[in-house]
């Protein structure tokens, strides 16, 4: 116990801490500015200076540890002079030009001059000069206005861990400089531009027209970009978003952004956004208004159930909708066309990974707190880099290494490539032998607690590979060894499973592996999310076997409970998944489809069959805020609202239910739940719905999973899964595995792999209406290794015709050393440039998943002359 | 009754007096101002309509859009947009001052580091429409064009003391390190 005496209080300390840092508990606050709160401690700008009796001179107090006995003042006349003069010092080459400074008014410098002086300065030499830097399209860098206090470095280093910017030059001529010279070449985080008290790095998306005052609301919501579900604080005047800011204290993010959930707000300010509903009259989309494009959908939909029965509609909900949304859309097909033909774009990976690994370990074994990944001691990360799919959550990764955890990545590590123990990068496609080895190794050390049976019993089959089958797989028997050694030595580890292990023949395996690995190791397993609500529309019920609560609509007990809720018949008939909707409106069977918020024609590959599909149906109605491909075909179009537009809430991976709030009113389009009512209202839905909360009151009486919770619990935070239950974890039903016993080798391709490239910057399709996540990532390109670039004779940025077995794209490349040999990648996000463009896919036939086919593409040199 | 006092009744004493008073005022300078057609000129300082200052090197205001006046302003009555030009300088798109909600205090004129703002001595606004009191940018600098003109410079630095040399460097200050 320490006990000190700070301005006459008592202070009692069980760990020390430092003086600062005590003040504060008892409320006293010290001046600071180069301290941050969650930052290594720097004592460089000497403001926090306190007087302790018995210490001959003035200490700074954020890194002085406070020990007992002491007796600190911190407001002397003594610190005051000493304050003043440290100020005077600072603005000897601080321009004081605040008139024009964007940061005028939260500025720490003004606030701390304000309160300490001095007046004016005694300096009389010149003040340095350097031009604003405006190199960047994101970043402006004043370095006049730099005070030095190194809290940008510091957080770039240690929160983000991007190691972009540093401060180079000496003496009174040193400035902050991303090592990439006058634009950075980072991650973009923008969370150097939280931490710099002064306006010497600020965004330009705000420039010259942000004052503090100017902000006449502040709404907390959440960011609609991933899975992570970040708190973010949108800044609004006269109803239009000045800017997002995370907050500290706030949210799991706890005051960091990523770069799409920072400067990717204006995706719903882009050019195109729809006004109007649109109808197809002779082949051309005609805008109408509200009511005759209502009545239209109504009356034919009504038409279709009647002569072909609800079997022959169908409709996809969307991960960037939220709960509201979903479940709306879900009660008009399931309870009034009578319908179980619902699904998402989560059924390419998300959905059908969770419900395997539940049917394998028991419902919610997905559902882990993600700010525990950095108290973690080991952390196996495999399927995608988390830095680039969820990238909050890939700091946690990083945090966790830093405290000493170790990090395995199997696959390319990406954004964690600083952040391996193990780097494990397997041929492509051979995942399967390297996770066999591993579970292999674990399973010889001992590791199986006998707890559950039936993974035990399926292990038993399982084909281990040999030395020679392993280094065949790219990875060396001892680098194994080693990986599995560090993963033996964890005893709170963490399993990070990210969309691409389902790429790929025998995506059951893989996922039963890594389940497996869990097990085994007696770690917590998190699911990436490409979509802030993927986890929603699988609890909303937007899956065709699942309902409301996320529970088989097998389960009499759940049906029986909806169907007292909402006084409506669950659909006898099972439904379709997206897959199968596809192949049935090949066929002819799907007659209409009701797409809300997803593009299929650019998400889905094979585009020249979903096109075919598409066009054979009778009716095709997408609700969307842009005129995607997809609602290029449709035959009705109904504007939406957007994400900063809408009240609703939204699930995270972690299944934190969280408010999504309006920032401003809709500019043209309806909140995406009121369209569907107002439709069903239309198809002799009764209930009717004044507000999203009203739709989410019926869902809490409806899902089990929600029962209870109200707006009022979720806007206080920690609205975690299973929200007034114990968790389900045990109730294992049985599952299915392909191929256990089996190790196929990899048969040499004809050409490179193609794969999808998950890139930081941008988020589907949505990103690229956003004009700053485009200034940051303007085009496509073609990610290749070296040998490729050699062997083809292209250099970078030259442009290369990629054959694939679907399509053919002429495109940019950029050369990456640490590519992968044996594989491209392509982004899905622009338009005539994108991976799903070029391959084809099939369902997998025991989770089905996406599988991609046909990826092995030739490619071609284009000279440019000949473009 | 006296007979004093009936001879005051009987000769109207009373009312002689007044009238005398009467005819004495009909020799005398009248204190009333035939208003409108007689105009009391504005005392120095005094705080009427709003004005920008125009600055005479550019023709253009002299508001940078720092905001200062429209944060100090106790009824909220200005509004200021200001966007990023050609040049990256800030550039002021919108200036408003609702003056219908003005309170005349003045603070905004105090406020503004480059004085920038004014009240003019003008006071003859009244007008039908509330759009009339609806300042806007181009409004305001009209105003300074007819109400402040030439005079309305030494008015202003005699009167408003601007505080435009607290924020600059002072102009003998060598400048060095033009490195980068
Ligand atoms: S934006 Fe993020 S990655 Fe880039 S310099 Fe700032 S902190 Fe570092
Ligand atoms: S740029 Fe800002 S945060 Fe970075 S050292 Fe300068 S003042 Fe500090
Ligand atoms: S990590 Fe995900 S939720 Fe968080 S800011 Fe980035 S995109 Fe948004
Ligand atoms: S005089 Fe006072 S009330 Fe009127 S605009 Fe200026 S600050 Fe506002
Ligand atoms: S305080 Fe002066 S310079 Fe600033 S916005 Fe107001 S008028 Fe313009
Ligand atoms: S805050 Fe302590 S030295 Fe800067």
């Amino acid at each position: 116990m320490i006990k000190l005496t700070i301005d006459g209080r008592e202070v009692e300390l069980e760990r020390p801490v430092t003086v600062l840092e005590a003040a504060k508990r008892v409320g006293v606050t010290i001046p600071t500015l180069c301290y941050f709160e969650g930052l290594p401690n720097f004592g460089g700008c000497r403001l926090c200076l306190v007087e302790v009796e018995r210490l001959p001179k003035l200490q700074t107090s954020c890194t002085l540890m406070a020990s007992d006995g002491m007796v600190v003042r911190t407001e002397t006349e003594q610190i005051r002079a000493a304050r003043r003069a440290m100020l005077e010092f600072l603005l000897i080459n601080h321009p004081l030009d605040c008139p024009y400074c964007d940061k005028a008014g939260e500025c720490t410098l003004q606030d701390l001059v304000a309160r300490y002086g001095p007046e004016a300065g005694r300096f009389a030499e010149g003040k340095r000069k350097h031009p604003e830097s405006l190199d960047d399209p994101i970043i402006v860098r004043n370095m006049e206005r730099c005070v030095l206090c190194t809290r940008c470095v510091r957080m770039c280093e240690d929160l983000q861990g991007a190691y972009a910017i540093s401060v180079s030059g000496r003496g009174g001529h040193s400035l902050i400089e991303p090592f990439s010279g006058g634009r950075y070449d980072c991650e973009y985080c923008g969370n150097c531009l939280t931490v710099c008290p002064v306006g010497a790095i600020m965004s330009r998306l705000h420039r010259h027209s942000y004052r503090p005052w100017f902000v006449e609301r502040e709404v907390e919501t959440v960011c609609g970009y991933c899975g992570v579900g970040c708190s973010m604080v949108l800044q609004v005047r006269e109803d239009s978003i000045v800017r997002t800011i995370p907050r500290f204290g706030l949210g799991l993010n706890n005051g960091l952004l990523c770069v799409r959930g920072r400067f990717g707000y204006d995706a719903v300010d882009g050019e195109g956004r729809l006004t109007t509903p649109l109808i197809r009259v002779e082949g051309r989309l005609e805008p109408v208004g509200w009511e005759e494009a209502l009545a239209f959908v109504a009356s034919r939909l009504g038409e279709i159930k009647d002569s072909h029965g609800g079997r022959a509609v169908g409709a996809i909900a969307s991960g960037r909708c939220t709960n509201e949304d979903n479940y709306m859309l879900q009660k008009l097909m399931r309870f009034v066309i009578g319908s179980n033909n619902i699904d998402s774009a989560a059924r390419f990976h998300y959905a059908p990974a969770e419900a395997f690994l539940e049917s394998v370990f028991g419902q919610g074994i997905t559902a882990n707190l993600i700010p525990g990944i950095a108290d973690s001691d080991g952390v196996f990360v495999t399927g995608g880099d988390p830095t680039a799919i969820n990238p909050v959550l890939g700091l946690q990764v990083r945090a966790a290494r830093r405290s000493g955890g170790k990090v395995i990545v199997l696959g390319p590590p990406g954004g964690l490539k600083r952040f391996v123990d193990h780097e494990l990068v397997p041929m492509p496609y051979s995942d399967e032998v390297v996770l066999s080895a591993i579970v292999g190794g674990l399973m010889e050390a001992g590791r199986s607690s006998g707890e559950n049976r039936a993974v035990e019993e399926r292990l038993k089959e399982l084909r281990l590979p040999s030395e020679e089958e392993l280094s065949a797989a790219g990875i060396g028997p001892e680098a194994l060894a080693r990986a599995v050694d560090d993963l033996l030595k964890m005893t709170n580890p963490v399993v990070i499973l990210g969309p691409e292990i389902m790429d790929g023949a025998r995506a059951s395996k893989r996922l039963f592996l890594v389940g497996a690995v869990a097990y085994l190791m007696n770690a917590r397993i998190y699911l990436l999310s490409e979509r802030p609500n993927y986890q929603g529309v699988m609890d909303m019920g937007c899956v065709p076997d699942l309902l409301p609560g996320g529970g088989p609509i097998g389960l009499e007990m759940l049906r029986d409970r909806i169907e007292a809720v909402l006084g409506l018949r669950v659909p006898e008939e099972g439904g379709l998944t997206l897959f199968e909707m596809v192949d049935e409106a090949e066929r002819g069977g799907l007659r209409a489809l009701y797409v809300m918020g997803e593009d299929l024609l650019f998400s889905l590959p094979d585009r020249a069959r979903v096109q075919r599909a598409l066009g054979r149906l009778d009716l095709l109605v997408v609700q969307d805020i842009y005129l995607t491909e997809t609602a290029a075909m449709a035959d009705v179009v109904l504007p939406a609202a957007a994400w900063s537009e809408k009240d609703g809430t939204f699930t995270n991976l972690e299944r934190r239910v969280q408010l999504l709030r309006r920032g401003r009113y809709p500019r043209a389009g309806r909140e995406d739940w009121r369209i569907i009512a107002d439709i069903g209202g239309r198809l002799g839905m009764e209930k009717t719905y004044r507000s999203a909360e009203e739709v989410w009151e019926e869902v809490t009486h409806a899902s089990p999973l929600h029962a209870g919770l109200g707006y009022s619990e979720i806007a206080g935070g920690g609205a975690v899964w299973p929200y007034h239950s114990e968790p389900l974890k045990g109730t294992e039903a049985g599952f299915a595995v392909q191929g256990l016993g089996e190790l196929p080798g990899v048969e040499a391709p004809g050409g490179p792999y193609l794969m999808p490239e998950r890139p930081l910057f941008h988020s589907g399709t949505l990103s690229r209406r956003s004009r700053a996540l485009l200034s940051i990532h303007p085009e496509p390109y073609l990610v290749i290794p070296p040998s490729l670039s050699e062997e083809l004779g292209v250099t970078d940025g030259g442009r290369v015709r990629v054959v694939g077995a679907k399509g053919t794209m002429v495109l940019k490349v950029r050369i990456d050393p640490d590519q992968r040999e044996g594989t491209v990648l392509l982004s899905n996000t622009f338009e005539g440039a994108n991976f799903a463009g070029l391959v084809g896919f099939t369902a997998d036939p025991v989770t089905g998943c996406l599988t991609i086919e046909d990826n092995t593409v030739r490619l071609e040199r284009v000279d440019d002359e000949a473009l | 009754m006296t007979v004093h006092e009936l001879i005051r009744k009987v000769f109207f004493v009373e009312i002689l007096k007044g009238l005398a008073l009467t005819l004495s005022r009909l020799f005398t300078r009248p204190v009333t101002r035939r208003y409108p057609k007689e105009k009391r000129p504005a005392a120095l300082g005094f705080r009427g309509l709003h004005a920008l200052v125009r600055n005479p090197a550019t023709g253009e205001a002299k508001c940078v859009g720092c905001g200062l006046c429209a944060a100090v302003c106790p009824s909220r009555c200005i509004s200021i947009y200001t966007s990023e030009g050609p040049e990256h300088q800030k550039v002021v798109d919108r200036y408003e001052i609702e003056v219908l909600r003005c309170v005349f205090c003045s603070l905004c004129v105090e406020a503004c580091p480059f004085g920038a703002v004014v009240l003019t001595p003008h006071y003859e606004y009244a007008d039908y429409t509330r759009e009339a009191f609806y300042m806007t940018k181009e409004r305001l600098l009209e105003n300074w064009d007819r109400f402040m003109g030439r005079e309305g410079y030494e008015y202003f630095e005699r009167f408003w003391n601007p505080k435009t040399s607290h924020f600059s460097t002072p102009r003998n200050q060598a400048v060095f390190g033009k490195d980068r």
